[in-house]
């Protein structure tokens, strides 16, 4: 093999890769698209710190790389798991540091890895460009006021998300069931009676716990008694009848969203017929 | 270190193979030369500590002037049964986001360390890839190795970066953002790999959790295979990990061409993650770059980017494009600098970003 050097057919090498690069894509316009590259909805805008750092932060930004199953350190932040794998999390790299610690955001560990006072890995976001004070102040904020879920309406207790998710498949022998709610849940209401489970010939499905866990307790996970079958279920979280689940304030669960107190929240998903993992 | 007489041995190797020799962590460099990352690198598939060959190779083609004389060679072998290396890179960095104040920075990108312990001369080792700065010490690979005939089959078990396309220096690519293998995320598995004639290939079974901690019973499978010539490469990356919460696919094509003194690189992944949103997400990501070698210790590197993050959206597509000059004046040492101008849609101030380096690169 020969040495290549520098020669009038590599600089025509060089200098055809734009023209190879014309075959490729080009950059989107944005048009019918908010900031996060996502069809606009028309929806409100952001009402709640939380949302503000979701919608300016987390999406447009981090979901960069931390989104779907290969996230960094498995930190997921979409919507749908941003606030479930922060809050009262152990950190990954700094195990005895919490990612969000409510009320504390100098021990957070986002905010070290934010502002770059981190003690391990490189300063977020990897590789820059940092973020602007004002957005770093923005997620303190939000953790030195307790780390509060995105806002629901005033005086209202709304689902929002669940793993699965809805219409999601779940793999053959699901057993752990997560709801997370905008709010923080009345721990003495998360019974067998207020959150339910069928599968698709409307039989119950037997559930061995339904707790809120220590220091989430925005957060209901139910545990199936036998891991989940192939089938559609559906999973129920109750606010009409003689108990309905509310939060610490005794607001009930607005569970079918339609603004008012009462209607019970229902989510189908599917389990796959993968084998049992 | 190895003597005169060994080093001698080691330029009668590098002859034999009818190359001038390179090396360093960066994929167009064995395309450059039509070697496989294994003949550099200590790791089959690239990156991390160099092997004897691509420390020499390192001191006697990527440097513009070698400093010192023949017996002061360094192998990476500082006992018998014990090679070590290291990287380190220190930036200067502007950068100017629409709508924001431009801000620069000096900064430590990365202090690595490497260790190899070769317990059974070129059939086993153990071996470390520690991080030193930024922060504390944080491994990144740890594993143990075993030629099960050597030089041709291996198998691996540990901590390690996993095979996917191209191994790039740069993780902010955005075709190892799109996979999400790349060197912030190594996982913990076994590997299996052959190296047998033109053949390079890969087979890695881990945890698949982007090395956080392991939360369900399902495991990723990341797979590589590369035919490689003197002037010419191609191959192919395939991965599927099972988790609880959605299956994630994908696959991918790389290859290089060399034309004279510069040399082709391209990669396409397509990634199919089940775990994104109510109906998951497909992405789509490429890379195109040309290195021309415009004389020794002198490389001009363009490359041109392609991210599509939601198939299912229409006018969300990311560019990248980057120009940067890398010059090594003496051996195991590099200046880097160049600029990359990102386009996206014009919502996000982030995507329309301009960023300029500086990078002094030390390796050994």
């Amino acid at each position: 093999m020969s040495e290549p050097t520098s020669n009038f057919m590599g600089r025509q090498g060089f200098f055809l890769l734009p023209v190879l690069l014309a075959l490729a894509g080009c950059a989107g316009n944005g048009e019918g698209l908010d900031q996060n590259g996502e069809p606009v909805s028309g929806g409100p805008p952001p009402n709640s710190d939380f949302a503000e750092i979701q919608a300016t932060i987390f999406t447009p930004i981090c979901t960069n790389c931390h989104i779907g199953a290969n996230a960094p350190q498995g930190l997921r932040l979409d919507e749908a798991n941003s606030y479930a794998m922060l809050v009262n999390v152990a950190s990954g790299e700094v195990p005895s540091l919490l990612r969000v610690n409510p009320g504390n955001p100098d021990t957070s560990y986002i905010v070290q890895k934010l502002q770059g006072n981190n003690a391990v890995g490189a300063r977020m976001p990897f590789g820059g460009p940092y973020l602007p004070q004002d957005r770093i102040d923005l997620v303190r904020r939000w953790i030195a006021a307790g780390a509060p879920a995105a806002a629901s309406p005033p005086n209202q207790l709304t689902v929002a998300s669940t793993v699965p998710g809805s219409a999601e498949v779940a793999p053959a022998g699901t057993s752990k069931l997560t709801v997370i709610f905008a709010g923080d849940v009345d721990a003495s209401l998360a019974t067998r009676e207020t959150f339910g489970l069928r599968n698709g010939f409307d039989e119950l499905v037997p559930l061995a716990a339904v707790r809120v866990p220590t220091g989430r307790p925005n957060v209901v996970e139910l545990t199936t008694m036998q891991p989940l079958l192939q089938g559609t279920y559906q999973l129920e979280v109750r606010a009409n009848g003689p108990v309905a689940l509310a939060d610490n304030a005794g607001h009930v669960l607005d569970g079918d969203a339609d603004g008012k107190a009462g209607g019970d929240f229902l989510m189908s998903f599917d389990v796959s017929a993968g084998e049992k993992k | 270190m190895i003597g005169a007489r060994n080093w001698m041995r080691v330029l009668v190797v590098m002859a034999a193979l009818g190359c001038a020799s390179q090396a360093n962590a960066e994929p167009y460099l064995a395309a450059q030369m039509g070697l496989k990352c294994a003949q550099c690198h200590v790791n089959p598939t690239g990156g991390g500590m160099r092997t004897v060959f691509g420390n020499a190779f390192a001191q006697t083609q990527l440097a513009a002037k070698k400093i010192g004389g023949d017996d002061d060679m360094w192998t990476g072998q500082v006992m018998k049964f014990l090679s070590v290396g290291g990287n380190a890179r220190a930036n200067y960095t502007y950068v100017d986001v629409p709508h924001q104040d431009s801000t620069s920075e000096f900064e430590m990108e990365e202090a690595r360390a490497y260790l190899d312990f070769g317990v059974i001369p070129n059939r086993l080792s153990v071996y470390i890839d520690q991080r030193f700065a930024p922060g504390n010490s944080t491994n990144l690979e740890a594993n143990v190795r075993y030629w099960i005939k050597e030089n041709a089959f291996y198998v691996k078990a540990g901590r390690m970066y996993l095979p996917f396309g191209y191994r790039l220096e740069d993780d902010n690519a955005f075709v190892r953002q799109a996979s999400g293998i790349n060197m912030q995320t190594p996982d913990e598995g076994v590997e299996f790999g052959m190296e047998q004639g033109n053949w390079s290939t890969q087979f890695a079974l881990s945890n698949g959790s982007g090395g956080g901690p392991e939360n369900d019973k399902g495991k990723q499978l990341a797979a590589r295979v590369e035919f490689v010539q003197s002037v010419w490469r191609v191959g192919a990356s395939a991965l599927y990990n099972d988790t609880d919460a959605g299956n994630r696919s994908g696959a991918g094509l790389f290859g290089a061409f060399r034309v004279g003194a510069v040399t082709l690189l391209g990669e396409v992944d397509y990634i199919d993650d089940e775990s994104i949103g109510v109906d998951g997400r497909k992405l789509m990501a490429s890379l195109a770059e040309a290195d021309w070698k415009i004389r020794q210790g002198h490389n001009l590197k363009l490359a041109f980017e392609w991210l599509e993050p939601n198939r299912d959206v229409d006018e969300d597509e990311q560019q990248r494009a980057s120009l940067l000059y890398e010059w090594s004046p003496i051996q195991f040492v590099q200046l880097r600098g160049g600029v990359r101008l990102y386009d996206g849609i014009p919502q996000n101030d982030n995507q329309n970003r301009t960023q300029a380096f500086v990078q002094l690169h030390g390796f050994f």
